[in-house]
């Protein structure tokens, strides 16, 4: 894992100058370019708010503003999951002609959503505002959170793309199951109002990202500290995960280069 | 063994693929189900491909050396292990020094970005750093010749100019081993003089150049040494004219031999070319201890243009040895041809049985070839193999000519009458 770090230290303007190309790549071309940053996840929000409270008329205060809360840090983790996986299965044109560590590909897959994310924070905060909910102090638990969901969703990334080289069907599951994760994650929904004990217990305790989400919930919308031990048991989930992830990504760089 | 003047070391380095992955079938779903309902739980045995079957090579600091061989028979592969690509299967590899590969052009370039945008990732990805990049740009705007179209989109460029700014990325690299995969022929006649010209430099600089090319007369012309692969081995290492004569001759062989060109790393022996010959120990005919007299006897003398000389050379033959030819050439030190003959051009006739030992002596009356280095190369060339030795002697003088060779000449000047038709005689160079 210290190897993996370092090459990504030693390469990270490489880094740099790829995340910066594709954030600039992303909207390059399109009239309203940069913009989209902010009217996706924007478009996105109308479409679930619509649908929670006119349809099923959820009863939470202020639900397009809890909603996007949560929905944009979900956007960074499955935006990241579903290009990382083939981010290196799909770059046979540097893989095969130039050396470099490998983890760099999916590494900006996952900074670049960050970028994306932290840029439509401004969003959420106006949004925020629109609801008279003002940030408070409880921000400063924010970047810790973050921290924890970039260690995560790293090395979920590094796994995915690791096995995407030799098998490519990954990269059609993983969109699939995205989108049962982000239904069993309480992202449109308060983990409070699942009614079913157990159920609820699943939700919270299996699903690494559900104490994430709540954790943004708390420090935004709550405006509390997030509960620190689910927290802290995740951060210890997410390096042991990234630790299983290199030690997979070191075993099998070797045949990059060879198999895609 | 190692020296470390070697930049780069490989010894008996070997490198499989598996073989699904060359066919670029994936492990799907239906291949494990249909290997699953055949009963085979492993793919089958001998599923790998031997590309290279024991390279060992050592490429000098400071030299330029071609790898040359037919289509497929692992230059690239041993470019992309060089390069660290790729990883050896087996064996053991040490670089020494910051390698540049330049074996794609325009790696990671993107068609929507602008030239000048291309420039720095492309460069980063070659290993540049964004300072260095930065400092190097405008030299790189300059030698890609791209002008005003530098800011416009890359996919707008044509694909001249496209290789164009590519190049100029790529020789702008700064690294001590150039890796290099047939890309010097880019753009226009004017376009790859100067990137010879930027390859020039890199080698008077002092820089370890590994080229892959099939332009033989570039690795004559142009590199100090080549390695000829072929089967999965390195077959010969050594002068560029040589290293080229000789696969020439074995390409003209396969080809009357009517050898069938199948992918070398496919084939049981690896598809090596057939033997021309082999030179030194088997050969029938073996010369040694090759050195230039004078007509006194003197070894090693000091030549001038006008000098007599002898090269001499002993032989040692095993049996009939009726075809044997003698040749002698004389060459610059980068192996052009001066000047070349043989026992068979001039007929010359040598004895039906030859002695066990006996010398042969080339006798040159009047040397002729101006100041500098030059090398003397005498072969003994039979069907059973041949035999070289070469030495390289120096000749001073002087007189400030300048060319190659002093042809015999003086110069007359007279008074003519005027009533009389003009005679000149003898003038050499009017």
């Amino acid at each position: 894992m210290i190897r993996l770090v370092r090459e990504l230290y030693q390469y990270r303007g490489l880094l740099l100058s790829l995340v910066q190309r594709e954030l600039k790549a992303r909207y390059r071309g399109s009239f309203l370019g940069f913009l989209w940053t902010f009217l996706n996840p924007t478009l996105n929000m109308l479409v679930y708010s619509l649908l929670f409270t006119v349809m099923m008329r959820a009863n939470t205060p202020h639900y397009s503003y809890f909603m996007f809360v949560g929905l944009l840090p979900w956007i960074w983790f499955s935006t990241s999951l579903g290009a990382g996986a083939s981010a290196i299965s799909e770059r046979r044109d540097l893989m095969t002609k130039v050396r470099f560590p490998a983890q760099v590909l999916p590494t900006t897959v996952v900074l670049t959503n960050l970028s994306n994310y932290l840029l439509s924070l401004p969003l959420m905060l106006g949004l925020g505002l629109f609801h008279g909910q003002y940030p408070t102090w409880h921000v400063i638990a924010f970047p810790v959170v973050v921290l924890i969901q970039l260690i995560f969703t790293l090395a979920m990334t590094y796994i995915l793309a690791a096995i995407n080289v030799t098998f490519r069907d990954l990269q059609h599951i993983v969109g699939n199951l995205l989108t049962m994760w982000f239904f069993i994650t309480p992202v449109l929904y308060q983990a409070s109002t699942i009614l079913d004990e157990r159920v609820r217990t699943v939700v919270l305790v299996a699903n690494p990202m559900s104490s994430l989400m709540l954790s943004y919930q708390a420090i935004f919308y709550e405006h509390r500290f997030p509960d620190p031990w689910p927290l802290a048991a995740l951060a210890a989930f997410s390096l042991a995960l990234l630790w299983g992830a290199s030690i997979l990504f070191e075993s099998r760089r070797e045949e990059f280069a060879e198999s895609i | 063994m190692q020296e470390p003047l070697d930049a780069i070391v490989m010894r008996d380095v070997v490198k499989s693929f598996r073989k699904r992955t060359i066919r670029g079938e994936y492990t799907t779903f239906k291949s494990e189900l249909l290997r699953w309902l055949r009963g085979k739980r492993q793919p089958k045995e001998g599923g790998l491909i031997t590309a290279l079957r024991g390279i060992t090579l050592n490429i000098p600091r400071g030299k330029t050396v071609a790898i040359i061989g037919r289509n497929g028979s692992g230059k690239s592969t041993l470019l992309k292990l060089i390069t660290g690509i790729y990883a050896p299967t087996s064996g053991h590899m040490e670089i020494n020094g910051r390698i540049s590969a330049l074996l794609d052009l325009g790696a990671g370039f993107h068609p929507d970005f602008s030239g000048r945008e291309n420039i720095l990732i492309n460069g980063i990805i070659l290993g540049m750093s964004r300072a260095e990049v930065r400092e190097r740009m405008d030299d790189i705007i300059a030698f890609s010749e791209l002008g005003e179209f530098i800011d416009e989109p890359v996919r707008t460029y044509s694909s001249g100019m496209y290789m164009r700014l590519a190049f100029a990325v790529a020789t702008h690299v700064d690294p001590d081993i150039l890796i290099v995969d047939e890309i010097l022929a880019v753009g226009d006649e004017h376009f790859s003089k100067k990137s010879m010209a930027k390859m020039t430099e890199f080698k008077k600089r002092g820089k370890t150049i590994v080229l892959v090319t099939h332009d033989l007369s570039t690795v004559e012309r142009w590199c100090d040494e080549a390695a000829w692969i072929d089967g999965g081995y390195i077959r010969r290492v050594g002068r560029p004219s040589e290293v080229v004569a000789e696969y020439k001759q074995a390409i003209a062989l396969a080809e009357a031999q009517s050898v069938v060109f199948t992918p070398p790393a496919l084939t049981e022996d690896g598809g090596a070319l057939p033997q021309v010959n082999v030179p030194g120990a088997e050969a029938p005919v073996r010369l040694s201890g090759l050195k230039l007299v004078s007509p006194s006897g003197e070894v090693a003398p000091k030549l001038t243009p006008e000098s007599s000389v002898e090269a001499c050379v002993d032989f040692s033959a095993q049996g009939l040895c009726e075809d044997l030819v003698f040749e002698v050439s004389l060459q610059t030190l980068e192996g052009r041809a001066l000047y070349e003959t043989s026992t068979r051009v001039e007929s010359v006739s040598l004895p039906k049985e030859l002695p066990a030992s006996g010398r042969v002596r080339f006798v040159l009356q009047r040397l002729g070839l101006l100041a500098g280095t030059y090398v003397c190369e005498v072969t003994a060339r039979t069907k059973g193999g041949v035999s070289r030795e070469t030495c390289t002697f120096v000749v001073s003088s002087s007189v400030a000519e300048r060319g190659v060779f002093r042809p015999v000449h003086h110069w007359v000047v007279e008074t003519v009458p005027v009533s009389v038709a003009p005679v000149l005689a003898g003038v050499g160079h009017p």
